[in-house]
């Protein structure tokens, strides 16, 4: 047999060698999404605004694509928290999980959910009892290393007016690795969630992740942080789904952008039903030739009375040849909303400000840290719990130096 | 002896517009100046010229600063040197804590990092001279601040920093009459033998306060009397119209 490059990549046989050992239930949900992702094209750059600055049709995953190393590891359980695997069976954990699994970010998404299905292995779901209160952050590490395709998954299932915030990391080594990551949030009613993501992944590492928020029990609160330290390319599509009356979401991000690095979000803040509330903030500081995208859109449809969103994205360019593109976009189907607001800017530094602290005795270099750390401060102010919000800092303290 | 400052027919401008044409000061260490003048004279001009803001080409003239030039000098190397600006409007700087800036302007002024229990200790000292609430210094610079406060501010960071130059912009404006007494009494007791103090005003009040041995009134960019204390008196009781007169047809 000789090598032909095929038009049509299957990806059906590769899936099925993923999935073995694979608990019932997974295998149909595993094939169908083989079929998807062998039957699906690339998502198109000119067609489809969320891809308008990124190319992914020469990205080069086939079947021949080995997949990453990958390891995972949570800790921080208490309260009757509990961690399950995707090839868990038997326990109520496993089943509940098994429930939702691939139902909040569907496989069918685009073609890189439904190759996350088709491969992902290093799936865990967290579950939260009805009424828990977590006071520590749970938290998840995930490292992936050697090369080729890397398809976390995680799933977080919460009881009833429980309450939680789940920090995940995201490492890779230096080899050239393709992530898939997809993260699953269903939340019991009047549970609130806090979700955040440290992305410092390798430099060789494109990530292209789905991360959605299911808001259909009532009262259910998602707030979702995007620490963007490092990657080749961190790609985001992130939504959130208010569909019961009174869910809410607040959506952070923070990225300090150096060499050729590319962070680039799609956000949805979908108001469904009525007395929902929506917030968003992305703010990235650039140098170099780091480039930031940001696309966004705030949907308020016909049932969504009373709904209140906020979205703006910020942009803080430290460089001539840092770029920033920004669209937040407003699609409204009801007048009878109390706000729907939107903004966006790029722009450099404050000559003023810079001008007041040189003035105090501070160098340039250091004025100018001092005025990104001043910048990117307000998304950390929104995370409640004090002790993380200076980790956080911190963390992003380590790029700033 | 050598000068503390020593303006030599300096000229500057902002962007086609000449502003400084050609001004010549000399503060020897322990005098106090005050230069009176005008709206749009060019007072705030000259403290930023002399403070190095780069919205300021300096077209003419030295400014010498114990004798060495400081045109080359970037801003925090001015005031690594010892000179200081008051400014008459102080931008805000949200995200940055009053606190957290001075113990940078102060490790950098210094030269070396201070340690925080004794800057905490200087803090709360200069806090009581200037009788600043202590909740003030966890604020963002600025941010927020009603007029007073940014001045209180600016006087609590020279207090701070204890430098050996500073220009005052109009301090006194935006300060209630116990302010104004408070922030006086404060810049007196940091004055010393070897500090020179130049300060921008409009008012005689401040003036009662903290005693000039030199008033100068700049008219469009450059010093056109230069007196003792009596002339801040004059200015206050005929104002600048007869000055201007003279000049214009002088
Ligand atoms: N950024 C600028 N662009 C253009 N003109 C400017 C700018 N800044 C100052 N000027 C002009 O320069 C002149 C001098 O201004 P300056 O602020 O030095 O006056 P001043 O003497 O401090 O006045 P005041 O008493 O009102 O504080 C004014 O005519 C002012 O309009
Ligand atoms: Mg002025």
């Amino acid at each position: 047999m000789t090598a032909v490059v095929e038009q049509r990549l299957d990806f059906r046989a590769a899936s099925q060698r993923a999935g073995e050992g694979d608990p019932a239930w997974l295998t149909p949900v595993r094939a169908n999404a083989a079929n998807l992702a062998s039957e699906m094209e690339w998502p198109d750059s000119r067609a489809e605004r969320p891809w308008k600055y990124y190319d992914i049709s020469g990205i080069g995953l086939t079947p021949e694509t080995a997949a990453a190393e990958e390891h995972v590891t949570c800790e921080g359980l208490e309260r009757g928290a509990r961690v399950s695997l995707l090839a868990d069976h038997g326990t109520p954990e496993a089943d509940a999980a098994a429930k939702l699994f691939a139902s909040v970010v569907t496989p069918g998404t685009d073609r890189l959910t439904a190759l996350h299905y088709a491969y992902t292995n290093a799936g865990i779901a967290v579950h939260v009892p009805s009424n828990a209160e977590l006071a520590a952050p749970v938290r998840i590490k995930r490292t992936a290393s050697g090369g080729g395709l890397a398809t976390p998954h995680t799933l977080i299932i919460t009881g009833a007016n429980s309450r939680v915030t789940i920090v995940e990391e995201f490492t890779s080594d230096g080899s050239n690795i393709v992530a898939l990551p997809v993260v699953e949030v269903a939340p019991g009613p009047g549970s609130e969630v806090r979700y955040y993501a440290i992305h410092n992944w390798g430099g060789n590492t494109k990530v292209f992740m789905h991360q959605r928020f299911a808001g259909t029990q009532r009262d259910a609160q998602f707030q979702n942080l995007q620490l963007v330290l490092g990657g080749e390319v961190v790609k985001g599509h992130l939504e959130s789904s208010l569909v019961e009356r009174g869910t809410a979401s607040e959506l952070l991000g923070v990225g300090f952008g150096v060499s050729n690095e590319h962070a680039d979000f799609f956000t949805l803040q979908d108001h469904v039903g009525p007395d929902t509330r929506s917030d968003l903030v992305y703010k990235s500081a650039l140098k170099d030739d780091a480039q930031s995208v940001y696309y966004g859109l705030t949907r308020v449809g016909l049932g969504a009375k009373n709904a209140d969103a906020a979205q703006e994205n910020r942009n803080l360019l430290l460089s001539k040849t840092a770029k920033a593109d920004s669209d937040p976009v407003l699609e409204i189907l009801t007048s009878d909303i109390i706000r729907a607001s939107h903004g966006a800017t790029a722009g450099p530094v404050e000559q003023d400000q810079l001008f007041y602290l040189q003035a105090r005795g501070i160098p340039y270099k250091e004025a100018e840290a001092m005025l990104v750390r001043a910048f990117l401060e307000e998304v950390f102010g929104r995370v409640p719990n004090e002790e993380l919000r200076q980790e956080l800092v911190d963390r992003l303290e380590e790029k700033l130096d | 002896m050598t000068a503390l400052l020593e303006i030599k027919d300096l000229r500057a401008r902002i962007g086609d517009k000449e502003i400084l044409k050609g001004l010549s000061l000399t503060i020897q260490p322990g005098e106090i100046h005050a230069i009176m003048g005008p709206n749009g004279s060019g007072k705030s001009t000259l403290a930023n010229v002399l403070m190095g803001n780069p919205n300021y080409e300096v077209t003419g003239g030295d400014i010498l600063f114990r004798g060495e030039s400081l045109l080359e000098m970037t801003p925090d190397e001015r005031a690594r040197k010892g000179l200081f600006l008051a400014f008459q409007y102080p931008v805000a700087i949200p995200g940055v804590t009053l606190v957290n800036f001075m113990r940078q302007a102060v490790n950098a002024t210094r030269g070396h990092e201070v340690p925080i229990r004794e800057f905490r200790e200087t803090l709360f000292e200069k806090m009581d001279l200037l009788k600043v609430d202590q909740d003030f210094a966890r604020r963002y610079v600025n941010d927020g601040f009603s007029g007073g406060e940014k001045k209180r501010a600016e006087m609590l960071q020279m207090a701070m920093l204890q430098p050996a130059m500073a220009v005052l912009d109009e301090t006194d404006s935006g300060l209630d009459i116990d302010a104004l007494r408070t922030v006086a009494e404060g810049v007196n007791t940091l004055m010393n033998e070897k500090m020179g103090l130049l300060l921008i005003t409009h008012y005689q009040r401040l003036l009662n306060y903290i005693k000039p041995q030199f008033v100068h009134v700049l008219i469009e960019g450059r010093i056109v009397k230069s007196g003792g204390p009596e002339l801040a008196e004059q200015l206050e009781a005929s104002g600048y119209d007869e000055l201007e007169a003279q000049l214009a047809t002088a």
